[in-house]
């Protein structure tokens, strides 16, 4: 890479200065926006592991999202478990869920794959929904707040932050790693990956269900942020949350989705509250003006050659 | 014996169960409008319209408006129903024309999300246009009562559904297996390429069937109106339901809208008599099957998973 | 590809630094002089069809409110937010409102998961809510605690007042049919206990419980012709229930079984309704333009004409009453609070008042802070204009049919041993 600007180190440092500083800066507000990004991000990077790397569509990711965080507040709520086990419990479940469903799922491709998911994870919702005596139905579970330690803003965000930067970091390292090529590899073209000796389905298998683990990860950090687990964390308009996400900030970048987390969390924070009537208008036309003209996402606008689209792939 | 009449005390009712299979075809009959042209949709263009409950819902709302402003004569329902699916035409060869048009070479996932987009647009729009109010529109007075089938009561109105819905059938397969236009979306559909060598106008193509499985979308939410609440929502209601039939009866084929819709319009209809708790569930976990065991659905070609 | 990630890098610290300074553009909260609170509320979508009237009752209060001098001296403002009709964006904002606007007080809901949630961080955040526009029981009983007030009435009220009316019916066969969630669960359980209170002979011969949302009730409607019921009870609501009588109408249900509903009297369902309205149906409503009830009320035909010129013309929902009670209702506890010092208002509230708005006496109830408005049932008449209206109007004061304190004192003590 071209020596121009500061090494990627110092940007780095530069972030975490920031992150750690923020919180004895920032009004508390801003401080439970950067919480709730970083959960969006996690969300949507674990999403962009399937999609991006794998080349695989899920429609239905809240399903992960909602199991992660269901156990955890039902583990709070039925057996009175202590915070951090119940958060843990939650990616594992999630994991568990993905295995399952991912069985069935990674066998179809593309359009199917995507109806397959969405179909599990209405499945999931309306159990969810409907099961009232164990889940508490449409009324949610409340008063799933974190351990004292952790209850106050500045302390949950510390938490969280470590723990969606370590996430991210394992992320990236999956993406990095011999099976993370292998998976480009199957995304790019699976025939030949066959050819090669790459057991694609096992490495789409093995992909859904990690991306399921930090899903379930972000939707158990979700619930003690919230204080609150409610059916809808399994809808579809979930599953398009890490979408759009993903869409703004780009697809081809690993921190792509990151960058679609803080933009899309400014527009909906500062738009949503002012103009609550037209929000969907905007959001709407905010992500055709994205695929339409920036193909890239924000990372596109400032990649040298923004208007280098992937062509589309020959299947 | 008796554990299956206490279970389903209207099993031994002959009459009962007559009249529920028609009402479930009736109920069949407006899904396969509705999910026909979205078929048509992906099957020629490849895009899966998620737009398409909205455009149903636009053809409802426009049926109210329509209602209200034309002369209060017998003919006045028949007119609007003539002229509502036209408008949502118009606005479906609009959205082709300015949107789809620059995505058709874009993942599939991209084309989707655009799609989703128009959802969030339409919504919004109708709002702004017709209100937050509930509307209503009448069944025209001759159909306003009910008929004696085997003796219970059966609304007139259903039969107009009943009774136009094989005619859409017939005038449908007659346009796709009779005429030279029919020809063409059926070659598009195996090669749009080859087509595009063979001198066809494909984007006018495109044009035109997106512009027609809207009208078939806008004639489901006209007819639809008077059964039903226009209201807000009523998009996302009839996507779903659309969605699992097309996915069960397999994306393209619209002999398969036709048999999965009867299919969902009557496990509706009988699920919440034999199974109320999980009715639900029913529908999803039957989308589910058929992906699982037959992903193209039951009429569609392995193919098309692209 | 390292330009990429740059570039995404690059994107991130720019979009963070971006936000990190939004809050030097973004409005100070103005602190000091106006009393704020923080409204939440469902303004996009489906419910608006509710909360648009709701917001236009309320802020015509505010208005008079404010005209008159504010609360103690000082203006009164509410600051509105949209929940999406999502229980977590409403967390979302009451945190929002509460830690960047710094609101005095929470205030708005129209979904009963939604109060809930708000509800619970309150309790949480041990921050005043006013729960106005939602109806589930659970916010002051079950789930009550000081922290939250109610300005409207519950469910356990409207429905027992239409309980009652079918007590003195001579129906003993009843069927109903229900949306499937808390809130038509919530409005059975209340219907069908109160009515077995009263009259004991009672019978129950058929539950159906649609999915909330369903479109095609046909088989429901046979199953309602077969039950061999004398009458049928529905808390079926708005779209859904205008669907559910134009499919029942040509079935001839309406005219073999006596209707009961919960909310059909309700200018948004029987103006679209129309010609297709059920006639006979024994319902609840704010019926402002009935003659009996404008006699009981002589206030009350000023202040319908005063919200049509505040509104540019148009007829007040039962949301828009509520919106302008709540207002005053919270203006009177901080009155008689002498303060806007929030455990003072809870013991404003606590100690209970009593307010005379134009349609009647509504007692906000010191033991669980609950409003006790009075209720409306009569029976579906078309107008000589032909219009659909509610007719034969009965008025029952709440206080004459709502569950005692000691009955609610032991409702929270159930649920908290269900908790532990």
């Amino acid at each position: 890479m071209t020596g121009k600007g500061p090494r990627p180190g110092a940007w780095l440092l530069a972030a975490v200065v920031v992150l750690l500083v923020a919180p004895h800066v920032i009004p508390t507000f801003f401080v439970m926006l950067f919480i709730e990004i970083a959960i969006v991000a996690l969300f949507a990077t674990s999403f962009n592991l399937l999609m991006g790397f794998g080349g695989m569509v899920s429609f239905g990711h809240a399903a992960y999202f909602a199991l992660g965080a269901y156990s955890a507040a039902l583990l709070v709520k039925k057996v009175g478990a202590p915070m951090l086990l119940a958060l843990a419990a939650g990616p594992v479940v999630a994991a568990a869920g993905a295995l399952l469903f991912g069985l069935f799922i990674v066998r179809l491709t593309a359009t199917y794959f995507a109806m397959l998911s969405l179909a599990f994870a209405q499945i999931v919702f309306t159990v969810i929904f409907k099961w009232t005596a164990f889940t508490g139905g449409d009324n949610g579970l409340l008063n799933i707040w974190p351990a004292a330690f952790l209850k106050s803003p500045p302390a949950y965000y510390y938490f969280t932050v470590t723990l969606v930067s370590a996430s991210l970091w394992a992320l990236h390292a999956v993406g990095d790693s011999p099976f993370g090529y292998a998976l480009k590899a199957v995304r790019d073209n699976p025939r030949r990956a066959r050819f090669i000796g790459v057991n694609v389905r096992r490495h789409q298998l093995v992909a859904f269900v990690i991306s399921g683990f930090f899903s379930g990860l972000a939707g158990g950090l979700f619930a003690f942020f919230n204080g609150s687990v409610f059916p809808d964390f399994a809808y579809f308009n979930k599953s398009f949350e890490p979408l759009i996400v993903v869409l703004l900030g780009g697809v081809q970048s690993f921190f792509g989705p990151l960058a679609g987390a803080v933009g899309f969390k400014i527009l909906e924070t500062f738009i949503a509250r002012q103009w609550p009537v037209y929000w969907p208008l905007v959001l709407g036309t905010v992500l055709i003006g994205v695929i339409v003209l920036l193909p890239q996402g924000f990372v596109g606008l400032l990649e040298r050659r923004p208007w280098r689209s992937r062509p589309a792939s020959a299947k | 014996m008796e554990i299956v009449t206490h279970f389903f005390p209207w099993i031994t009712n002959g009459p009962l169960i007559a009249v529920q299979v028609m009402s479930g075809l009736s109920v069949g009959m407006f899904l396969f409008l509705v999910s026909v042209g979205m078929s048509l949709i992906f099957g020629v263009t490849r895009i899966v319209n998620l737009a398409h409950g909205s455009l149903y819902m636009v053809g409802a709302y426009l049926m109210v408006t329509l209602v209200d402003v034309l002369p209060d004569n017998a003919l006045r329902f028949w007119i609007a129903l003539l002229v509502a699916p036209i408008g949502v035409a118009l606005l479906g060869g609009l959205i082709e024309v300015l949107l789809l048009r620059r995505i058709y070479r874009r993942e599939p996932l991209m084309q989707l999300i655009v799609t989703f987009g128009l959802i969030l647009i339409i919504g919004t729009l109708v709002l702004i246009v017709w209100g937050p109010d509930n509307k209503s529109v009448s069944r025209p007075d001759v159909l306003a009562g009910s008929v004696r089938i085997f003796g219970q009561p059966f609304p007139s109105y259903y039969l107009l559904v009943l009774a136009l819905a094989p005619t859409m059938m017939v005038a449908l397969w007659f346009i796709f297996y009779r005429t030279r236009w029919g020809m063409l979306i059926r070659a598009a559909t195996v090669d749009r390429e080859m087509l595009g060598a063979l001198g066809v106008d494909v984007s006018t193509l495109y044009t035109q069937v997106f512009a027609f499985g809207s009208w078939l979308a806008g004639l489901a939410g006209a007819l639809a109106a008077p059964t039903i609440a226009v209201a807000l929502g009523m998009d996302g209601d009839v996507l779903i339901n659309a969605f699992v039939v097309v996915v069960i009866g397999g994306l393209g084929s619209f002999a398969g809208s036709l048999i999965s819709s009867l299919l969902v319009g009557e496990l509706q209809s009988f699920g919440i008599l034999i199974f109320p708790a999980i009715s639900i569930v029913l529908l999803f976990a039957l989308m589910a099957v058929v992906l699982i065991v037959r992903p193209w659905g039951l009429l569609g070609r392995p193919e098309d998973g692209h | 590809m390292p330009n990429t990630r740059r570039s995404a890098l690059a994107a991130i610290v720019l979009l963070s630094v971006t936000l990190i300074l939004l809050p030097a553009l973004d409005r100070v909260a103005a602190q000091g002089k106006p009393i704020r609170i923080g409204e939440i509320n469902s303004y996009s979508g489906v419910a608006t069809v509710y909360t648009f009237p709701y917001k236009d009752g309320l802020e015509m209060a505010l208005k008079e409110i404010n005209d008159k001098g504010g609360v103690l001296g000082r203006p009164l403002e509410f600051i509105f937010r949209d929940d999406k009709l999502k229980p977590d964006e409403a967390v979302k904002a009451a945190r929002e409102l509460v830690l960047q606007e710094k609101v005095d007080y929470l205030a708005g809901c129209i979904s009963s998961s939604v109060g809930l949630a708000i509800s619970a961080y309150a309790k949480d955040a041990k921050v005043l809510y006013f729960a106005t526009h939602c109806q589930t029981s659970r916010l002051t009983w079950d789930d009550g605690h000081k922290y939250i007030a109610h300005t409207t009435n519950n469910v356990n009220q409207y429905i027992r007042a239409i309980a009652k009316k079918a007590a003195v019916s001579p129906y003993k066969k009843w069927a109903h049919i229900s949306p499937d969630y808390e809130y038509g669960q919530n409005v059975w359980e209340e219907f069908s206990s109160y009515l077995k209170q009263l009259k004991p002979d009672v019978q129950v011969v058929q539950q159906n419980w649609p999915k909330l949302g369903e479109t095609d009730h046909s088989s429901y409607i046979t199953a309602l012709l077969q039950s061999g019921a004398d009458a049928f009870f529905s808390s079926v609501w708005g779209a859904q229930e205008i669907a559910f009588v134009k499919q029942a109408r040509p079935f001839g249900l309406l005219d073999k079984i006596k209707f009961y509903s919960a909310s059909v009297g309700n200018p948004d369902e029987l103006d679209p309704l129309g010609k297709e309205a059920p006639i006979g149906t024994v319902t609840t409503g704010f019926a402002w333009y009935d003659d009996g009830v404008q006699k009981l009320h002589p206030k009350l035909k000023d202040w319908v004409k005063k919200y049509a010129e505040w509104s540019k013309g148009k007829e007040p929902k039962l949301g828009a009453s509520w919106g302008y009670a709540s207002a005053y209702i919270i203006a009177e506890a901080i009155k008689r609070a002498h303060g806007t010092d929030t455990d003072k208002v809870i013991g404003a509230l606590s100690e209970g008042f009593d307010m005379d708005f134009p349609w009647g006496k509504v007692i906000m109830r010191g033991c669980d802070q609950q409003a006790i408005p009075p209720q409306w049932t009569g029976v579906v008449k078309m107008n000589p204009q032909g219009r659909p209206v509610m007719g034969d109007v009965e008025e029952t004061h709440g206080k004459d049919i709502v569950r005692s304190c000691d009955e609610v004192m032991q409702l929270r003590a159930a649920a908290a041993l269900k908790k532990k």
